[in-house]
């Protein structure tokens, strides 16, 4: 089990500035699935009751000289935790601007190693991170867990395969800012949240208490998949009534998720996405989040880069 | 300075060594200030006071606009206005109170000066006038936040008398919180009663995205104990410190002593505060596991005593958790904005502490407002706390 790349500089930016502090918000500890093309990170697809958030990169958004084998069919996971991780790629790359002359002149090489800490008779696995400096080298070892067994990896993949289901309508929230302080706020006020999706591009979140009922209704947002024409009577309505009215008709489903779920997945507007979709899966069975990434300069989907999370469905709702 | 956690360990140590470390912060401390003349002019900031309260809260007796007489006029005319209106519309379903504001986090902060303790059952009392909010305490601490209806871009008022409900003050500022979003300004709607009686607010500013509460309410009980505030002479006992009571202590005490290691000693005791015209001075005295003093010495050129009347000696005792709670949680934004508090003793100790929160727009909507934050006090919202002095056993 063999496993050796180069971090290109665009990768870095990727790791150091964008995925990795959005993927710690998300959770502590993930599994970094390495294959012959792609490497992903994931969070919660084996155990879980958290939210999955899956980050599947090409490996030549990240890497240059990519080298993998094992016998598995060149197939590597293990659990790492992302902090720590963050934390070897930021002290790599404020070496690499403090003694680095230009981008090719020190390269970042990422590889997984077996060593003996010390105080330990067992050899333990890292993922070991290298930068040359001017004079120096300097390496740091990463803690990982065992790679997964055969079984296990399988699992996982079956797990990924099953995570890629996509809603039938997904709606585009403009500002999601917006949308994170608001429900950053609305934490205060109870842990339950109603979110409902029509296909007339109506997104509705909503939490209620016997004591309170707290909600916002953002409207004409850009739907892609299935849509409908909204009807005008519904125009003078209340939010509520209005999406009641669309889940009877058929034209929108609803989901009770947990308000801290959905404030993680807004952490990933960490990792700058372009654009970001809710949508609710087929028969309800989880809030689907899609993040979209455009290639530098232009607003064509990027597709060596994909983040997308899925929200645990606490209880079936309408749909 | 000692952590948190030193505090604690000085604390729980054996009553010997406690008593030892309290009795070297017990020394008196001494205002080493003197003033010239008592009859100073007061600071710009107690004028502020005295004229937007008179305007408030011409009786003192009745907090809750509740002068009937002199405003009569103002309400007929209202209500003629408010029939033409209605004769249009269809007049049973006019809701008692509509109403708009433009700045949701004045709102907060005024609120959530009055929050001291997690769970708070407040009262909401609406008139023609504005909106008195209304928590209490074990009998012993009230306070008031007085909304008036110039606060609002619009008040739509139809109730007769004076309608008031129950609602949870935690529930109803957190609420309005998610209303509020940084670095806009967003405009609200409340509206009151909803077709469940219940409180209803509802963002207005924008057409595709909306904001929406309900909020259950509640009978209100009556507030068990009346605390009526009356002067305690011909010439009221008052003071006015720029910076809220505490901070101003905290202030006062010198530099190299441990603040919240004095407080420490203060907590679950009483403070005692002494107003004495010659010379003219105000002290703390609190009294715990050991005791502090606090000499505060009216002077012209200190900034921290904008003014100061009083004619005789009184001296009573108020617990500290309910002073703490009359200042302590009066937002930062509050604070830096500087517009002081106002202390005056009544008839049988009872405290009424005063404080100005800003609910203006912002400062950059409102050129015309200086630095200083001399603004039309339509603008501002007001807070009082009373809170009753100690019985001596």
């Amino acid at each position: 089990m063999k496993f050796k790349a180069f971090l290109t500089e665009h990768g870095v930016n990727l790791f150091e500035r964008r995925f990795l502090p959005a993927l710690d918000k998300m959770g502590k500890i993930c599994h970094l699935f390495l294959t012959r093309d792609h490497a992903i990170f994931l969070h919660n697809l084996l155990n879980g009751d958290g939210v999955q958030c899956i980050a599947q990169f090409r490996k030549e958004a990240l890497f240059d000289d990519y080298r993998i084998s094992s016998q598995n069919e060149d197939r590597i996971a293990f659990a790492i935790d992302v902090s720590l991780l963050l934390r070897a790629v930021r002290s790599s790359v404020s070496i690499c601007t403090e003694f680095g002359n230009g981008p090719s002149a020190n390269r970042l090489q990422i590889k997984l190693v077996k060593k003996l800490p010390l105080n330990c008779t067992q050899p333990m696995p890292f993922l070991t991170f290298e930068t040359k400096g001017y004079k120096s080298a300097v390496i740091q070892d990463v803690p990982i867990s065992k790679p997964l067994s055969r079984a296990q990896v399988l699992e996982l993949q079956t797990a990924l395969e099953l995570a890629q289901d996509i809603p039938q309508t997904l709606v585009q929230v403009p500002d999601l800012n917006q949308l994170q302080n608001f429900v950053e706020r609305m934490k205060q006020v109870g842990d339950l949240l109603n979110v409902s999706i029509s296909k007339y591009g109506d997104l509705h979140v909503q939490i209620s208490t016997t004591l309170i009922t707290l909600g916002a209704e953002f409207r004409k947002l850009l739907v892609i998949g299935e849509q409908a024409e909204a009807p005008s009577d519904d125009r003078n309505q209340s939010a509520q009534t209005r999406s009641e009215r669309a889940i009877s008709r058929g034209d929108a489903q609803r989901v009770q998720v947990s308000v801290k779920h959905f404030s993680r997945s807004l952490h990933c507007h960490l990792a700058k996405p372009d654009c970001t979709f809710y949508g609710i899966a087929p028969h309800g069975s989880c809030l689907t989040v899609i993040f979209q990434f455009f290639i530098p300069g232009t607003h064509q989907t990027d597709k060596s880069i994909s983040l997308h999370c899925r929200l645990p469905v606490l209880d079936p709702g309408s749909s | 300075m000692l952590a948190p956690g030193d505090i604690r360990n000085c604390a729980s140590d054996s009553d010997h060594s406690t008593g030892s470390l309290i009795r070297k912060s017990s020394k008196m401390i001494k205002g080493k200030l003197k003033r010239s003349s008592q009859q100073q002019e007061c600071g710009l900031l107690s004028n502020v006071f005295d004229v937007s309260l008179q305007d408030m809260m011409a009786d003192s007796n009745h907090r809750s606009f509740s002068s009937q007489g002199e405003l009569a006029g103002k309400e007929n005319k209202e209500r003629e206005i408010g029939e033409e209106m209605s004769s249009s519309a269809v007049e049973a379903e006019a809701p008692d109170l509509v109403c708009q504001l433009d700045n949701v986090q004045g709102m907060v902060d005024a609120l959530s000066a009055v929050r001291w303790k997690r769970h708070q059952d407040a009262v909401v009392e609406l008139s023609e006038h504005g909106v008195v909010l209304i928590v209490e305490d074990t009998g012993c601490l009230q306070a008031k936040v007085y909304l008036q209806r110039e606060l609002f871009v619009r008040y739509d008022y139809h109730a007769e008398g004076r309608p008031r409900f129950g609602v949870s003050l935690g529930l109803f500022v957190d609420c309005l919180n998610s209303f509020s979003a940084p670095g806009r300004s967003s405009m609200i709607e409340i509206q009151y009663p909803g077709p469940d009686m219940q409180l209803l607010i509802k963002s207005v500013d924008s057409l595709d995205a909306c904001i929406y509460a309900e909020i259950r309410t509640r009978i209100p009980d009556t507030i068990s104990w009346d605390y009526n505030f009356e002067p305690a002479g011909s010439t009221p006992l008052t003071f006015t410190v720029k910076t809220p009571l505490l901070s101003s202590i905290k202030k006062m005490i010198l530099h190299g002593w441990n603040v919240h290691f004095c407080f420490k000693i203060l907590l679950g005791s009483s403070i005692q505060i002494n107003l004495q015209p010659d010379p003219p001075c105000i002290t703390f005295k609190g009294e715990g596991h050991g005791d502090l003093q606090i000499d505060f010495t009216y002077y012209v050129n200190t900034d921290l005593v904008i003014a100061f009347h009083c004619d005789c000696q009184v001296s009573y005792r108020y617990k500290y958790k309910f002073l703490r709670a009359t200042t302590s949680n009066l937002p930062s934004s509050v604070i830096k904005d500087n517009r002081g508090s106002k202390l005056t003793m009544g008839r049988g100790g009872m405290l009424k502490v005063q404080h100005l929160v800003s609910v203006a727009r912002s400062a950059t909507s409102h050129p015309h407002i200086d630095s200083a934050g001399h603004q039309q006090p339509s603008r501002i919202a007001y807070i009082e706390f009373f809170v009753k002095s100690e019985v001596d056993e």
